[in-house]
């Protein structure tokens, strides 16, 4: 059995790590799925599915790391006139902090629940914001 | 205040019920993969990128390809959500037997605050006879006129219609008539700095993103294709803040803007005193 559930949001900054945990807990517990995995996946190639520790310091501490390894401003060769988009190219560093960050996350579940660490949290990180984005929760299992 | 003179609302959500008119301004706009924005995310932008006022055009192509990419109306449906943000521009096909009626009611009725025109769209020069009239009802109800200028990415549309040297008749001829050369006139940046020197109704904006990221092009067009002192020294009065948003996004112009070295007085001019002058907006 497979259950499958989508979820909007407009993101509020350029950087943003928006806690979705509960949203996947929630979803999880009600599907009807006993036991399988459920998979967690962004629609999007500037934006990122983190797992880590939801502390303020260790909040800063990624932006900040992401931010030395794949700076603003630098000779990115996505800065160009995109005919298929009408646009141009100006986020370099949010889909090359998207590669780092990966576009999803995998859980067990187990008798109904979702199993996680006391410590994980499950992020949705915006690179390229504001902007209305969307996850897609699924679970899969009997 | 932080005006933003030159933003397409193509894609606002309160106006994109019908999605053949949708899918119509994406191949008249080409901006092919833009995606619908509800109006929360429009004010969560503009309050980000710290932008007070912005001005949103109409495009009417009537004749030459049957429909408005936005019309006069629909620009009103915006005004009416957020007045205090808001700014609407008309706009007129010059090739319709009624274009002065329009005119008159889109300004009269509407309260609409300008007209844009994008010749290189619509096919004619600054010169043609049937734009005289046009620019005289402008004149009566004191409304300034924002030409495309330059290139266009717009498919279908030829640059010579929008060549700034062609508009330097119009500037001449009525002097009473505030008018925006758009996009710096790019690439023809040396020939947009002659009119704005020699002509007090003549402006320009900064909404041009033809070559690399923001910050890059604007070091190359305001630092080094024109001396890093002209835009200080000898016109800091002519040039707008402008996005051409949705085609390239408010927040990272105007960081790009921000980033220059020139003076911090300059800049606060460009961002909003400029346009209130050139709106005729009471502040």
């Amino acid at each position: 059995m497979v259950k499958i559930k989508e979820i909007e949001i407009i993101t509020k900054s350029e950087f943003q790590l928006i806690k979705i945990t509960e949203h996947v807990r929630k979803f999880v517990s009600e599907c009807g799925i006993k036991n399988g995995i459920v998979l967690v996946l962004t629609s999007h190639t500037t934006t990122g599915i983190m797992v880590n520790e939801s502390l303020d310091c260790l909040e800063i501490d990624i932006e900040e790391a992401l931010e030395r390894l794949i700076p603003k401003d630098a000779p990115y060769a996505h800065s160009h006139f995109l005919p298929s988009y009408g646009t141009t190219g100006c986020n370099a560093p949010g889909h090359l902090k998207s590669m780092l960050a990966g576009n999803h996350c995998i859980f067990p579940v187990i008798d109904g629940e979702m199993v996680f660490g006391h410590a994980q949290d499950i992020y949705f990180a915006e690179f390229d914001g504001q902007l209305k984005r969307k996850f897609i929760i699924e679970v899969m299992g009997e | 205040m932080v005006v933003d003179v030159h933003v397409h609302p193509s894609f606002f959500k309160d106006i994109c019920d019908n999605p053949k008119r949708v899918s119509f301004r994406r191949e008249q706009t080409g901006l092919y993969k833009t995606g619908i924005k509800p109006m929360e995310l429009i004010y969560t932008q503009l309050d980000a990128a710290g932008i007070n006022k912005t001005v949103l055009f109409a495009e009417d192509l009537t004749t030459l390809y049957g429909d408005t990419v936005i019309s006069n109306e629909e620009i009103k449906t915006l005004i009416d959500l957020a007045p205090d943000r808001f700014i609407g521009f008309a706009s007129v096909d010059p090739h319709r037997a009624d274009a002065l009626e329009v005119l008159d009611y889109a300004f009269k009725d509407l309260g609409l605050m300008g007209l844009k025109l994008n010749l290189s769209k619509q096919r004619l020069f600054p010169t043609d006879d049937k734009l005289k009239p046009i620019y005289e009802k402008c004149i009566k109800y004191n409304k300034p006129i924002m030409f495309h200028a330059g290139l266009s990415w717009e498919p279908d549309t030829l640059s010579k219609y929008s060549h700034p040297l062609n508009f330097e008749e119009v500037a001449l001829t009525y002097p009473d008539l505030r008018m925006c050369l758009a996009h710096f006139s790019w690439p023809w940046v040396n020939e947009t700095v002659m009119l704005l020197i020699k002509y007090p109704n003549v402006y320009t904006d900064t909404s041009m993103l033809y070559l690399d990221s923001p910050k890059d092009f604007f070091e190359q067009i305001f630092m080094k294709n024109m001396g890093p002192l002209w835009m200080d020294r000898n016109f800091n009065n002519k040039v707008m803040f402008g996005s051409n948003s949705p085609r390239f996004r408010p927040y990272r112009l105007k960081d790009a803007l921000e980033s220059l070295d020139i003076r911090r007085s300059t800049i606060q001019r460009i961002l909003g005193t400029n346009a209130i002058q050139f709106l005729g907006l009471e502040v």
